[in-house]
């Protein structure tokens, strides 16, 4: 147990990503980053995850890459957050 | 009247118990954990457990503690209520063991299995009974012990309403032990009614951890 609250699973880490997008609507990487607590190569290697799984869309603006939630990742996130205060009741997290 | 009745109330808790199971296993399969998997299995034991004692009550007419003593289809149906509880519970100890401890604690499980099967051997089915509930009054003390860890540091409503739950479980299985060593139907239903409550609490936590998602 001591080990899982030292290291973040990537769950957790998918959940705060998929979060971070939601919340912002069209997410830059830089607000991902801050949000999620990540480094820059974590990050990019997360986010390709991701996006090869359908849960978000990256939008090029010129120079600029947005990120915005898929309808299935809104439902990937509603399941990993029913997920999260379900184990809460017995003591775990994700 | 008492036997419908503990037939409803069976009835119900059961569905909660395999409403949790399968939560426990769809949960699991995002989160892989050994607590969530001992979850899922031993609310599912406990769900038919209770089907078995519900079933039973209807078809004898009595509940199992007046049922145990006469007819051989009460004996066999106490000897598989009983089993099961004993088992499931001693699931979840083991995982919430397995929560505090480490892995190393995995023996748990088949070891009481063992205890449990020794008991039936060398005892009559009425200490069965009593010893039975006995063995799961202390696992529940145990897995409630648990609790109050988890919730002294996490501190949320929804580990506070797992060990409510938990907590009615364990008052009710105090009752049930009483009721069976005075062989009063009366006070089985007291119990049974208690371990209902319990049941209502978690079906609390399912609806409300549900609901979470969607915000």
């Amino acid at each position: 147990m001591g080990q899982a609250e030292k290291q973040r699973s990537a769950l957790r880490i998918h959940l705060d990503i998929l979060n971070a997008v939601r919340e912002e609507g069209d997410a830059k990487p830089t607000h991902i980053l801050y949000k999620a607590n990540l480094s820059h190569d974590r990050l990019v290697k997360y986010l390709d995850e991701l996006t090869g799984k359908g849960l978000i869309e990256v939008h090029q603006d010129g120079e600029n890459r947005h990120y915005i939630i898929t309808p299935r990742g809104v439902s990937f996130l509603i399941e990993l957050r029913r997920a999260e205060s379900f184990i809460q009741g017995f003591g775990l997290a994700i | 009247m008492g036997p419908f009745i503990l037939f409803v109330l069976d009835l119900l808790s059961a569905a909660v118990a395999f409403v949790t199971s399968y939560y426990a296993y769809r949960t699991d399969r995002l989160a892989d954990s050994p607590l969530l998997k001992a979850i899922a299995f031993g609310f599912m034991l406990l769900g038919v457990g209770l089907l078995t004692e519900a079933g039973t009550s209807v078809a004898l007419g009595q509940t199992l503690a007046e049922a145990h003593i006469s007819k051989l289809l009460g004996v066999i149906a106490t000897v598989a209520y009983l089993s099961t509880q004993m088992v499931a519970y001693a699931v979840f100890a083991a995982g919430y063991g397995l929560l505090a401890f480490g892995r190393s604690k995995a023996a748990m499980v088949p070891a009481v299995a063992v205890v449990g099967a020794r008991i039936i051997d060398f005892a009559g089915l009425y200490r069965f009974a009593v010893l039975s509930y006995f063995v799961v009054l202390v696992l529940l003390a145990y897995i409630v012990f648990q609790g109050v860890l988890i919730h002294s540091k996490a501190r949320s409503r929804f580990s506070l309403l797992v060990l409510l739950a938990f907590t009615l479980v364990m008052a009710s299985h105090a009752i049930l032990l009483a009721s069976v060593i005075a062989l009063s139907g009366g006070l089985f239903l007291i119990g049974a009614s208690v371990q209902f409550f319990g049941f209502l609490s978690l079906l609390v936590f399912l609806l409300r951890s549900g609901r979470v998602g969607a915000g």
